[in-house]
């Protein structure tokens, strides 16, 4: 288990980059989301405001 | 009235409204001045470690004295809707486009490059090298006017762009950058620079057939 | 007939329904690629015979430089097809295109960086794949940047497409520049991708990871591809139905 941590001594190259791309992964799925979530919220403040107005 | 005749009508028009604000002409080569001057205060007084960066020198205060330019390329037709009554009166408006990146190429493309030996010499760069940087500044330029005008032409509608402009800008004009200090810096070091040279052509007359079609789309959508 | 798969395509509330019914369909195939990747990539596939373990960067740095130039050309097709038919949808696909492909030049970027550092013994090179990358980022930016500063959402659109086509055409001219440029200075290069001597064990994790990123890029879209065409359907009386739980 160390030996694979260890990633044959190239560990503080090896496991960052893995880091900052599972990062990038994981923030664009919270980032879509949240373009989502928020575009249903904005929709349905216009539907209550004025029904169908601009 | 042929579209070309229109078009050279443009360029004149322009010449005439340029020249009439003599300050502002000067202001691009003052500043492409300023920037080579910054380089030797900045590193070393040295010709010698001058030099080798004499070409890369030249060419980045090219690229931002060219795009320093550009915001004045649309901006006082777009104001007082001169630029609007082109869109709409008849004639191709690419040409129009076109002929008016000309008047920006003659305005600070030329003058860059009549100035950019004198920015050579100073950085250490022999006499005989004097044409080849004319040269070549003088064909990057056209690429640089060209593409430049698409980023005006883009943020035409925007207030304060200058940033943005060159954000837009700048990363385009790399492959210009590349040829047009490679071909400078060979005719610094003497030898021959027709290579990089004809790619820089290669690419002025990509852009000469492309840009305009662009910089008039763009023009069209920001005055819709 | 021909035509009214295209017509479909175009329509928001159909784009809406079908976008959020096929999400899963390429979300969850994505999940097990790229953690079959994962697997396959830090523990199963054998080191290299010259880079050891660190060569293991390579799973995840391929793939994110595949998206970043991948997903800026679907981005510019996508623009070009909102320009030339004025097909809305299209417009809102090229919108959630950029900060997708921006987030991911960045992750090729600093995994390029990092895959280099042991080697060069720096943590920067003016590497023409790495360069070639920054650059790329840099119209990402310029793209967004443009994309907001305009107010209104239909001029967005519409200047921001014809960026992304002028764009496009001179991505291969800036790559072989590049190139070109780095050739002159041989700064060398220890990326070696696609080879195609690479035995098995090493090329299957890699292949699921193109495949699971490339995946992952249609789910991200089809969720921001959503969002977007609601954010544009300012009156669209099917908004009601649709988002109404």
């Amino acid at each position: 288990m160390s030996a694979f941590l260890d990633m044959g001594g190239y560990a503080a190259y090896v496991w960052p980059a893995y880091a900052v791309t599972l990062a990038v992964i994981a923030l664009n799925i919270v980032w879509a989301r949240r373009l989502l979530k928020r575009s249903r919220k904005d929709a349905l403040q216009r539907l209550a405001i004025g029904g169908s107005d601009q | 009235m042929s579209a070309l005749s229109a078009a050279r009508l443009m360029l004149a028009r322009d010449l005439k409204l340029a020249f009439r604000k003599r300050s502002q002409l000067v202001q691009p080569l003052a500043f492409f001045a300023i920037v080579t001057t910054l380089f030797p205060l900045g590193v070393s007084p040295e010709l010698t470690r001058l030099k080798p960066m004499a070409a890369g020198v030249v060419w980045a205060a090219a690229l931002l004295s060219s795009l320093l330019a550009l915001e004045l390329l649309f901006r006082d037709d777009a104001q007082d809707g001169t630029l609007e009554q082109y869109a709409l009166c008849g004639r191709s408006l690419t040409w129009l486009l076109a002929a008016k990146t000309a008047a920006h190429w003659l305005l600070t493309g030329l003058p860059l490059a009549l100035m950019a030996p004198l920015a050579g010499l100073a950085l250490g760069a022999p006499a005989a090298a004097v044409p080849g940087i004319v040269a070549s500044v003088a064909v990057g330029t056209v690429a640089l006017s060209l593409i430049g005008a698409i980023g005006a032409a883009l943020t035409l509608g925007i207030r304060r762009s200058g940033a943005l402009l060159s954000l837009l800008t700048l990363p385009l004009e790399i492959p210009v950058l590349i040829f047009g200090a490679r071909a400078t810096e060979l005719a610094i070091d003497g030898t021959a620079y027709g290579a990089p040279l004809q790619l820089l052509a290669a690419l002025a007359v990509l852009g000469l057939t492309l840009a305009p079609l662009a910089a008039s789309a763009a023009v069209r959508i920001n005055l819709e | 007939m021909a035509w009214t798969w295209f017509h479909k395509l175009a329509s928001p509330p159909h784009v809406y329904r079908v976008a959020g019914r096929l999400t899963p369909w390429l979300a969850w195939p994505a999940a097990l690629l790229i953690g079959a990747g994962l697997i396959g990539g830090l523990v199963l596939a054998p080191p290299d015979y010259q880079q050891g373990d660190g060569y293991r960067i390579l799973y995840v740095h391929a793939p994110s430089a595949w998206m970043s130039l991948m997903v800026y050309t679907t981005m510019a097709v996508a623009a070009a097809i909102g320009l030339i038919w004025r097909m809305k949808v299209a417009h809102a696909v090229a919108a959630s295109c950029a900060p997708i492909g921006a987030s991911f030049t960045f992750a090729a970027l600093v995994t390029g960086s990092l895959w280099g550092a042991p080697m060069w013994g720096t943590y920067w090179q003016w590497d023409p794949r790495l360069t070639s990358e920054l650059i790329l980022l840099f119209l990402y930016l310029g793209y967004m940047g443009l994309r907001s500063a305009f107010e209104e959402v239909q001029r967005a659109d519409r200047v921001s497409a014809v960026l992304a086509i002028v764009g496009v055409v001179n991505v291969p001219i800036i790559h072989y520049s590049v190139i070109w440029w780095n050739s002159l200075h041989q700064a060398p290069s220890v990326m070696r991708l696609g080879e195609p001597t690479m035995p098995l064990p090493m090329l299957v994790p890699l292949l699921m990871m193109l495949l699971g990123f490339t995946l992952f890029f249609g789910a991200l879209l089809l969720v921001r591809l959503r969002g977007e065409v609601l954010s544009r359907e300012r009156a669209a009386s099917w908004i009601s139905a649709a988002v109404r739980p």
